[in-house]
Parts: C-alpha cells; structure tokens; sequence
C-alpha cells in the first residue's frame, strides 16, 4: 500500500509526542501514513489522546479548538502540514477573525451558538 | 476628583475640581475629551500648544483587580491625530489615589535644552514642585531610576521617557515603572514619549503618602462586581495563575500566529517564519527553567493584577536581559526582522526600554531599513547597533526614530506597512481580514488592541448580518472598537477581556464595579454607547486635523501582493471600510 508522509508540529507540553519524552517547546516530525489516512490515524500513531490537543491547523487552516474538534475524520494528503498546540495555548477571537478554516470547522463553529466568538467549547472549560 | 494642570511655558500649576462635563469620564474618554476640547487639532504635535494628558481609569487604584491602568493621550507626532496610549504601572494607581483624574501638561519652555521633572505629593489635595531634570537626560533609562528612587523614596511611583523623546522622535514612548521599579511599562505607541520631552518634562514623580483612595459611592456594589471580576480570573485557562498567560505571557501567540500563516516575516513578505518557535512563549519559558533551573511563572505589571502576564528573559549565566518581552515585541523585533536568536531578540527589547523607544514601531522600521539593503535580515548584532544608533542620535538614528513611514520614504521602499502613519502590528491583515478592518479605521492608526472582543452582546447590535461576509466584518470591528474603548476607560487591563467574554458574570462584575465607583447605573448597552461616543469625539478631531476616511485603507501593497502560505490579499472592499464609521 502507498503510504503519505505527513509534517507534523508539535507545541508546548505536546512536543513530547515528536519522538523525544523530555522535550517542551516544540517538535517536529514526518509521519508515514497509509494513502487514505484521518486526522485521528495521525493521533493515534502519534500516542496523543484527541483531548490533550487544542488548537489546530491543517495546512494553516484551523481545524479544532479547545472542545471542538470536527476534524477527526479529515483526510490527510501527502505533504500536508499538520498543527497540535497545547490547551494552555490561546488564540483571542479578534486575532482569528476571518481566518481561513477547513470546511468542517467553518460549519462547526456556525452552528455554535455565538459564532465562534470563544476560546473553549468543552463542557471542562468555563463557559456560563 | 482633581484636575491637575500644569503649564511648562512658567512653571505654574492649577488644582481644580473635576468639572461636571468630565464627570463621568476617565481613561481614554477623558484623555481624548480633554484634547478635543483644548489643542487646536492642526497644533504642531511638539509646540506649545499640544497637550499631554494622563488619566487613570475609573476603578484605577481601588480594590478591582487587574486594574491599574494609566491613559496617556494627546495629538501625535507620529499620526497627525488624536492619540491615546495606555501602561499598568502602580504610577496609575498612585495618580488616582491621590484623586486625580486628570493631570494635564501644557505650554512649552522657553529654554530648550534644560528638562524638569515634577514631584507630585499630597498635602490636604495635590502639590506639584518642580526640579532640575537636565542632568539625568541622554543616558539609558535603567541608570537614572535608580538616582530618582533614592532622591524620593522608595514608595514613589516613577514616570519617564528617554532618549528617543528628547531627540523628538515620533517613535518615542512614555515609560513607567513596573513592579520591581524597572522602567519598563510603556504607553508606548504614538510618540506621545516626544509630546513630554517637547514641554521640557522628563520626570513625573508621585508620592501618594497620606493621600485618601478613591471615592466609591456604593461599596456594596464595588465589592460584587469586584467577586465576580476577580472568580472570572481565576477561573478561565487563559488568565487564571499558572494558564496560559501566568505560564507563557502574550508570546504564546507566535506559534499560533506563525502556523495560521498570519506571522508577518522579513517586513510582511511571508505570513510564515520558520525559526518562529525559537522565539515564542515557550521556548521562553523553557529557556528560562533550564537557565534558572526551575520553572519560572510571570509577574505583575502593577499592583493588584491577578492574571500576571509579565515575563522575564534570563541570558545563559541567570541574569537578566529584558523583562517584559511581548508577543508584539517579540514578532516587530524577531520574526519580522528575521531575528531568531532569542538572546540578542531579549537585548533589543531591553534597548527599547533603555532609550524609550516602542518596540513596535522600532522593529517594523527595523524592517523596513533591512529590505532598504541598510542591514541584511537576520543580523540581529547589526540591529542591536541601529538601535544604538537611535539611542545616540546620529543621523541615520534620527532616521529611524521617525519610525516606520519616514524611514520608507528616506530609503524609496514601497513595502512600507503603516496606516494613517502608524506600522501594522503582529497580525497578518491578509491572513486575518478581521483585524485588517479595525486596522484600517482606527483613530489611532494600525492598532492591535483598539478593537478587542468583550461580550457575546455585542453580536446583538449586529443584527442579522452574517460576520463571516464583509458587512459583518464591519459590524463587528465598530462594536469592537466601541467596547474596547470603553475598557479603555474603565481602568482594567484589556486581558480581563478573554474571561468576561467567556464568562458572563465576569462582564456583568465589570458594570458593577463601575456603577460602585460612580454611582451609575449603566448597563451592558450603556458599554457600546459610551464607547461610541469616545470613537465619535476622536474621529472628529482627526477629520479637523485632516485625516479623513481617506485614510482607512491598509498599505496598496496588501490589495496587491499575495502573501505566502495561504498567497491571498486584501479583499475587504472599500465600502465595507467606509461602512465601519458611516453607521457608528
Ligand atoms: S494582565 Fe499582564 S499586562 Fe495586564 S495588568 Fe496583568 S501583568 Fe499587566
């Protein structure tokens, strides 16, 4: 079977998945995949439980936010650029407004009640 | 509530009460009422007949937590119009324990080269005495503190600026003391730094001994909002000790920014830097557990903050280099210069703090000169000189002391990334167009922080328009502004908005808080409303000082160069950006 390589970015406390235990600022590491290959076999390849990520790029485009994570099932290609921070990490809504999304988020944080104006979705996070 | 005015022209100074048109006002609404109300809007920035204005906000020097903010406003010699610039420094609070809700310098010396400082003490209200400053001028700023704390005291709070304001420049900042008594709290944007060096002003000191507090008109209510701010803190992941900003300060933003391909790199020529995480809050933060040998939390700006979002670098042998270095700093110096060498990237911070220049403004004309072929990208030795040079004033310095602007001009560069003179801030308006609209139309040029995100609220005053489409964008960037400059006002450090937006009563603790000190009632729509009039006021005075809409466009070179990863430009149409201010 073909596999694809994918170019992972590991952030914070994550940069432990890319391969050396210690390491916390960040890491990076290509990952070989089979063709036809989801975010959530990165995840699992990788060791990292889907609710230790927070924010989220695929190719520059966000995919996830703390709580919100519609991206489980999308395909990854060869090449691509696959980002995990950390959930200490943050990324105020007027610093992403009108930031380009993949479609499965755009439609995501649609359909949240607010537009998408928080930080966090999750039930564990503060959220009145 | 006092109005201190102090005239330079003889060194007099008048204690007044509070008139009752400026009552209700503080913070940004006043510094921006008060400069509306009395400098000529076509005033040379640096003559006699520009003002400076400093107020602290409402709930500034009570119990309210992250609130020890300053405003610092007058007319730009950098825009050509009305500025406002804020620090948290304890300087705020002391001004407003001493009731003082507006201290304002006016008139010029004659002398030009001799420089004062102020002493402000309490004595039944405010005194002010005058004294010879001029022996304390053109040396690094961390050498002449010292000397003052020991002249005055170590309780007094100390305001100042640099070198760069003494030579004039239009990228010079106002300097306050922080926690630890370093100059480093900056109201930094504007060259308002230049207005205080032009009045001959090179200290303001105060000495709050005696003085009474601030007067809160219902306490009951104080203490309310006062619970649900501070239960909003210290709950939320970002602002709550040891989240996100206590753990990595605001430069946890750089990989951020970086991977949404939104980092300006080597004078906005790349959205993507690829040593970026080589400067952001992590690495810092791991730098500095591994130099320190334990894991090092931030610091408070000023006093009574909970969220403690100041960091500190430390070179390789423990000591000191720089303390605060921001997300902005970080990025102006660093990524957008090609600077990854976090070291050198620390000592050009620390440099800024020295000669009282704004980090920002300094690393985007840094840029600038670099893509001129002045220095190579990168060269973080040769930048560390430019600064120097600035620092010393010679003729290529003073160049680059007028900022970004001129310094294009000087070199014929056409990638020049300012609006209405002011350079564009760590945020890719090609990558985020959200930020590109209040870029555009802000009253105080390309601003980062002139248009936060505060309460879900403010989606009701929107309507039904969709925020992803133009339109939208409009919209929300006009209630940003509105809300933002009501936070402005109020004295909080504008980080309080990451809780209050996600928390509620967070928000609902901040009107109380206010309506505590005041003994208002205002509520949630009575935040945009006030915001909408300070945005009114500073926009006629920029139309009268000849700014008009006109200038609320980006730089040309945004609608026209794609910028790489995601290789798109600009595309908010014009009448979106006309659309912001047109229905205010
Ligand atoms: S959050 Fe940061 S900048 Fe704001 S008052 Fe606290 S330490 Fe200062």
């Amino acid at each position: 079977m073909n596999t694809i390589t994918v170019d992972t970015w590991l952030y914070g406390e994550l940069a432990r998945f890319g391969g050396n235990p210690e390491e916390r600022i960040f890491a990076n590491r290509k990952v070989s995949l089979p063709e036809g290959s989801r975010l959530q076999d990165l995840l699992n390849i990788l060791g990292m439980r889907t609710e230790e990520r927070g924010i989220t790029f695929i190719n520059g485009q966000l995919s996830a936010m703390p709580g919100l994570q519609p991206d489980l099932d999308h395909p990854l290609h060869d090449g691509d650029r696959v980002a995990f921070f950390h959930l200490r990490s943050m990324w105020p809504f007027q610093y992403r407004h009108g930031v380009t999304m993949i479609q499965e988020m755009q439609k995501a944080i649609i359909e949240t009640d607010q537009m998408g104006l928080h930080h966090a979705y999750s039930k564990d996070q503060p959220k009145e | 509530m006092y109005l201190v005015r102090v005239n330079m022209t003889n060194r007099t100074y008048q204690v007044t009460e509070v008139p009752e048109k400026y009552k209700y006002l503080a913070g940004r609404a006043l510094t921006s009422n008060i400069v509306a109300d009395e400098v000529p809007p076509l005033a040379h920035p640096l003559g006699p007949n520009n003002k400076l204005i400093f107020s602290p906000g409402f709930v500034t020097g009570t119990s309210a937590p992250t609130a020890a903010r300053i405003s610092v406003g007058g007319k730009s010699p950098l825009t050509g119009g009305i500025k406002e610039a804020n620090a948290g420094t304890s300087w705020g609070a002391d001004l407003a324990v001493m009731q003082i809700r507006g201290l304002i310098i006016e008139g010029q010396p004659e002398e030009k080269d001799k420089f004062w400082g102020l002493h402000i003490t309490w004595d039944g209200k405010p005194k002010v005495e005058f004294f010879d400053a001029t022996a304390y001028t053109k040396q690094p700023l961390s050498k002449v503190y010292p000397p003052i704390y020991e002249k005055f005291g170590e309780r007094v709070s100390v305001c100042s600026v640099g070198a760069a304001a003494e030579y004039g420049y239009c990228n010079s900042g106002v300097c306050f003391n922080d926690q630890s008594k370093r100059p480093s709290r900056y109201a930094g944007r504007g060259g308002l730094g230049a207005v205080m060096a032009s009045k001959g002003v090179k200290f303001i000191v105060l000495d709050r001994q005696g003085a009474p507090g601030v007067e809160i008109a219902d306490k009951a209510l104080f203490e309310e909002g006062r619970k649900k701010m501070i239960d909003a803190l210290r709950t939320h992941a970002i602002t709550k000790p040891k989240g996100g900003l206590n753990s990595y300060g605001t430069a946890i933003l750089i990989n951020i920014m970086n991977e949404a391909g939104g980092l300006p790199t080597k004078n906005f020529s790349s959205g993507r830097f690829e040593e970026a995480p080589k400067i952001a809050g992590e690495a810092i933060f791991e730098t500095n557990k591994v130099r320190k040998g334990k894991e090092i939390f931030n610091h408070a700006c000023s006093p009574g903050c909970i969220i403690q979002c100041s960091n500190t670098v430390y070179a390789e042998d423990g000591s000191e280099i720089t303390s605060c270095l921001e997300y902005e700093s970080a990025w102006s110096l660093g990524a957008n210069c090609g600077i990854s060498n976090l070291d050198d990237l620390a000592m050009l911070n620390h440099l800024c703090n020295e000669y009282g220049l704004d980090t920002i403004e300094t690393g985007t004309t840094l840029a600038v000169a670099m893509e001129a072929g002045v220095i190579p990208f990168g060269d973080s030795k040769a930048a560390i000189n430019l600064v120097h040079e600035m620092g010393k004033g010679t003729p290529l310095g003073r160049i680059l002391g007028s900022g970004t602007e001129t310094t294009g001009r000087v070199y014929g560069i056409t990638r020049v990334p300012t609006v209405k003179g002011q350079s564009i801030p760590a945020y890719e308006p090609r990558a985020v167009k959200g930020i590109g609209i209040t870029y555009a139309t802000s009253t105080m040029g390309a601003d980062h922080t002139a248009g936060y995100t505060i309460a879900p609220e403010i989606l009701g005053v929107m309507g039904k328009v969709d925020p992803l489409s133009p339109e939208g964008k409009a919209a929300l960037s006009r209630a940003f502004q509105a809300t933002t400059a009501f936070i402005d006002s109020s004295g909080h450090c504008l980080f309080i908005a990451f809780a209050i937006l996600d928390i509620a009563s967070g928000y609902q603790g901040m009107i109380e808080e206010i309506n505590g000190v005041l003994g208002t009632n205002w509520t949630a729509d009575d935040v945009v409303k006030f915001g909408a009039e300070v945005l009114k006021v500073e926009r006629k005075f920029n139309e009268a000082a000849g700014i008009t809409k006109a200038a609320d466009r980006l730089p040309e070179f945004m609608k026209q160069e794609p910028l790489p990863p995601h290789n798109t430009v600009f595309d908010v149409p014009d009448e979106a950006l006309d659309a912001v201010y047109a229905e205010l």
